[in-house]
């Protein structure tokens, strides 16, 4: 009921931007700027974060008049939130030199202890967020802007198949492909940051 | 008792935490009037025209270009001599058996 209202809600106040009454839009982005906020904080670096939310909102108040109330306000936002992000890595990648730098020492060793058999869950939950954060993006740096944004959203975050090709605008057969072949280049990229035969069992993991 | 988890397992689970941690980082909140400056600077929204009125302007867009083909044929017919084409049009209707490629052709 208070979803229904809400959207009926936001759908009054995109008429009224859309018929020219540009402040109304200030309560749209109060509304969902913490949801954009989160979707960008997923998936951005943290400097990129306030310039790229900023694009997120023009794009959608540019947009607005196309807005036909088919899905709710939110999801057409958390589209257009998630395209934006994916249009950024795009672009990053398409300026980026290729990055050659492997894992340093720190973190092959973090990697190491991380998926050894004895680590499990003692390690689980003493891990050091700020190396596993790094060796993240490490490996997801060294991934395509199109696997990048499926293994962020099926994987990571547990989007389903649909869902995902929703947000990308792709076909589900695309999301299912890319998804499958993006996650073993991501074990792949992880067996062989550490030269180690104690951890092929990861590349059984991820045909499942 | 829960079955040990594989290393792929646990290797998941500490990359699905590090990336939910991302989440915590602190944003600004002078962007969000950065965004009104500039929607304010893009000024009031141009409605979506509907399929009539993007026809209404397409025609009119069309017009000086319309009325220059009709007078421009107009003046083609006015000065086109039609008394050879009305000839191949009578043998045609004719003499059909006689016709020719060559007597067709002109030649």
């Amino acid at each position: 009921m208070d979803n229904d209202s809400s959207t009926s809600g936001d759908a009054e106040i995109v008429g009224q931007v859309v018929a020219g009454d540009v402040h109304a839009f200030e309560h749209l982005l109060r509304k969902y700027q913490n949801l954009v906020l989160i979707i960008l904080k997923k998936h951005l670096p943290y400097d990129q974060i306030e310039e790229t939310a900023q694009d997120v909102f023009i794009r959608a108040y540019q947009s607005l008049p196309t807005f036909r109330g088919e899905s709710s306000f939110k999801q057409w936002l958390s589209t257009i939130a998630v395209r934006t992000c994916y249009d950024f890595w795009r672009k990053h990648y398409k300026s980026r030199e290729l990055p050659m730098s492997s894992l340093t020492e720190k973190h092959q060793v973090w990697l190491e202890e991380a998926i050894s058999a004895q680590a499990s869950q003692s390690f689980h939950e003493q891990s050091l967020q700020k190396e596993a954060r790094e060796v993240l993006d490490w490996a997801l740096d060294r991934l395509s802007a199109a696997d990048r944004m499926v293994l962020e959203l099926v994987y990571f975050e547990g989007y389903s198949l649909k869902e995902t090709s929703d947000l990308l605008g792709w076909s589900i057969a695309n999301v299912k492909v890319r998804s499958f072949r993006s996650r073993k280049k991501l074990h792949k990229l992880l067996t062989q940051a550490i030269p180690s035969p104690d951890i092929s069992g990861l590349d059984r993991g991820s045909t499942t | 008792m829960n079955p040990p988890k594989t290393e792929h397992e646990v290797l998941q689970a500490i990359l699905r935490k590090a990336y939910s941690e991302k989440e915590n980082v602190e944003v600004g909140d002078q962007w969000q009037q950065k965004v009104m400056r500039r929607v304010r600077e893009l000024g009031a929204l141009q409605p979506t025209p509907s399929f009539p009125e993007m026809l209404e302007q397409m025609v009119w867009r069309l017009a000086p270009v319309t009325c220059l083909l009709i007078f421009g044929l107009a003046v083609l017919f006015a000065f086109a001599d039609f008394t050879s084409g009305y000839e191949v049009f009578q043998l045609l209707m004719n003499g059909t058996e006689e016709l020719t490629f060559a007597l067709f052709a002109g030649l």
